[in-house]
């Protein structure tokens, strides 16, 4: 029993405890020695029985005394009755130390400072006595106690809570820092005690932890917060990619806001396609291709200056003389010549203009375009053509704007010669890089010069006629150029026109026969096939299939050949 | 599933056939008869390998004139020959 008794700290406590003995021996003893006959278990279930109901520290401290009364009478018992006296002293002691020492450090006076654990298990005895004594004096920790017996259980938890205070102690006793060695847990439990003064969950939570869980209200916060940021970054990202003029502040920021993309190229060249002109980064691509640099450069700040002009809807003129300007500051001697080119045509813009603004939006830019692939036009060996090509052009690029821009549908089928170009509008205008400028060029010498000084309804009239048609026949000649891979002259190129023409109209004649020969007046693939073998294309060594996968586009290639599907399924069925 | 949807970033295709301008071609052409689905794909197909052949017909032809542009007359050569070799 401890010794060392402290001075009081609390007289009113220590006249408390004192009248709580009076009173308390009275009722007890009787179940005290019961409880002391049947184990020190009981022992400890009547003080925590009575622990449950403590809710005041007095009537802790009461039954605390009684207990400690109890344990003491246990003593005594064990020791005499002597003993009963002097537990009585002791619990008084006890009892004012209790009080001085805080709840988390009972014990400091209760067991001497060296070897507390010795102590307790020569205390075993003792010190379930003690325990239960220390028990009651932890119940000013009242929460612990109770809700420690609270559960089913009591023997268990108490011995646990008795181990634990016996661990207290050991730490308690001595500095805190200490830990009783060989109990992490207890100390840790002892912690969690000491700590969860006012949690009497946490004996609960130490032993399931799992239970004890944070609010999720930090998700709620993380999820605004994150979309927050998504609107700020697609906010930001649109002014980003407005503001074209800057296209190297752009391609940072684009690229870092559309991190997730495997290609920002492509993304940045896309989501903004169809309202604003192409980003910067296309330039690389065509770059790339080595035969339009300082053209592609030039010409993507002149057709990106062209395409955001239009946008805001400055006058025409406006944006002309601003191309122009940006292009001069391009710095580049050729554009500077293209430039000159812009500049030159005032007069003739008016053609121009008039099919930008008959047509749509789009379509003015595919006007700069058409510059722009006149300049590129002046890489080619044929550098003099195009030169001359460019100046004389001015009529025929007017209805080439015309045609352009009357081609809806070429515009889209314009994606023939490079492969390697993405964008729709890209392709357009880089793909007649080779020397298609020259083919569109020369594909109408004769509707541009009457188109051009047409006035606007005129113009208007035979577009759905010619044009279409024209456009269509266009997209091979485009392609004949790629294929031909050697510069072309405009009236070759015409003459391709005029072949493909022919060919097709031989081409329906046959197909007519065919159908007609099976009896059919549907025209079937089985009579292309048929017309292919006849014109020598497919053999037996080189099946239709092998020219589908050699020179369509996978998307054709699947409505071709048959395909096996999951399902026991086969695209397109046969 | 069959026509398995395409990559959400390249929706459009490199070298699209001007199916549209097939069809209106044969209709104006033929105006009783009907083309099937996958037959303008096909007459497509049959466009691009003509006109590689009269390509590689013209380039020939220029080269053997050595010049380095290709002409009219090149042209024009190259399509009599490839004209006739489709016919039969």
């Amino acid at each position: 029993m401890a010794n060392n008794f402290s001075p009081d700290s609390e007289p009113t406590a220590r006249t408390l405890l004192r009248r709580v003995l009076d009173t308390a021996d009275s009722c007890t003893p009787q179940r005290r020695r019961s409880d002391r006959i049947s184990a020190q278990r009981t022992l400890l279930e009547t003080p925590s029985s009575r622990r449950r109901s403590i809710q005041t520290k007095v009537t802790a401290r009461q039954r605390s005394h009684g207990a400690r009364s109890t344990g003491r009478l246990a003593h005594g018992q064990a020791g005499g009755q002597l003993e009963e006296q002097t537990p009585r002293t002791l619990l008084k002691n006890i009892l004012l130390t209790a009080p001085e020492s805080s709840i988390v450090m009972p014990q400091s006076v209760v067991k001497p400072a060296p070897a507390p654990q010795v102590v307790q298990p020569s205390r075993r005895k003792s010190s379930q006595s003690s325990l239960e004594l220390q028990l009651p004096e932890l119940e000013p920790p009242p929460t612990l106690a109770p809700v420690l017996l609270g559960s089913g259980r009591r023997k268990q938890k108490l011995r646990l809570s008795v181990f634990q205070k016996e661990v207290e102690w050991g730490p308690q006793g001595l500095p805190v820092s200490q830990e009783p060695p060989g109990n992490p847990d207890a100390s840790s439990l002892t912690s969690s005690l000491n700590l969860t003064f006012a949690t009497p969950l946490q004996p609960h939570s130490v032993r399931k932890p799992g239970l004890a869980r944070r609010p999720p209200t930090r998700r709620a916060i993380d999820v605004g917060a994150l979309l927050q940021d998504l609107q700020n970054n697609s906010l930001a990202s649109t002014p980003l990619v407005d503001n074209l003029r800057a296209p190297v502040a752009t391609l940072p920021t684009d690229i870092v806001l559309e991190d997730t993309q495997p290609f920002s190229q492509p993304l940045v060249g896309h989501s903004p396609n169809v309202h604003y002109s192409l980003p910067h980064p296309y330039p690389g691509p065509e770059d790339a291709e080595g035969t339009v640099h300082h053209r592609t450069q030039g010409s993507i700040p002149e057709l990106q200056n062209h395409k955001l002009q239009p946008e805001p809807a400055d006058p025409l003129e406006m944006t002309e003389a601003e191309g122009s300007k940006r292009a001069m500051e391009a710095k580049n001697p050729e554009e500077s010549s293209g430039d000159e080119d812009i500049s030159d045509r005032p007069g003739k813009r008016p053609s121009v203009r008039r099919s930008q603004r008959t047509v749509e939006p789009e379509e003015p830019k595919r006007s700069s375009k058409d510059e722009d692939i006149s300049d590129r036009l002046g890489k080619r060996p044929s550098v003099e053509r195009s030169r001359r090509a460019v100046e004389p052009e001015e009529p025929e690029r007017s209805s080439e704007d015309e045609d352009i821009s009357d081609r809806p549908a070429s515009s889209e089928l314009a994606s023939n010669v490079p492969e390697f170009l993405q964008a729709k509008q890209l392709d357009q205008f880089l793909e007649p890089a080779p020397s298609s400028g020259a083919t569109v060029l020369s594909s109408e010498p004769q509707e541009p010069v009457l188109a051009r000084t047409h006035p606007r309804p005129r113009t208007a009239v035979p577009r759905p006629r010619q044009d279409p048609h024209k456009g269509g026949l266009n997209h091979y000649t485009k392609l004949f150029s790629f294929y031909a891979k050697m510069p072309m002259e405009r009236k070759a190129l015409e003459m391709v026109e005029k072949c493909l023409d022919k060919y097709l109209q031989h081409l329906c004649n046959d197909l007519e026969v065919f159908a007609a020969h099976a009896g059919r007046k549907t025209v079937k693939p089985e009579d292309l096939e048929l017309l292919m073998r006849r014109q020598g294309l497919v053999t037996d060594q080189v099946s239709l299939h092998v020219l589908v996968e050699r020179h369509l586009p996978l998307e054709y290639r699947q409505l071709i050949i048959p395909c096996a599907f999951s399902g026991n399924s086969v695209f397109p069925a046969q | 599933m069959a026509l398995s949807a395409t990559v959400s970033q390249k929706k459009h295709v490199k070298r699209k056939a001007p199916r549209g301008f097939l069809r209106r071609l044969f209709k104006r052409q033929k105006p009783h008869l009907r083309l099937e689905t996958r037959g303008d794909v096909l007459v497509h197909l049959n466009c691009l390998l003509f006109i590689h052949r009269l390509a590689e017909e013209a380039r020939i032809n220029a080269c053997e004139s050595k010049c380095g542009i290709i002409k009219k007359d090149h042209v024009v050569a190259a399509a009599k020959v490839i004209l006739k070799k489709s016919r039969a």
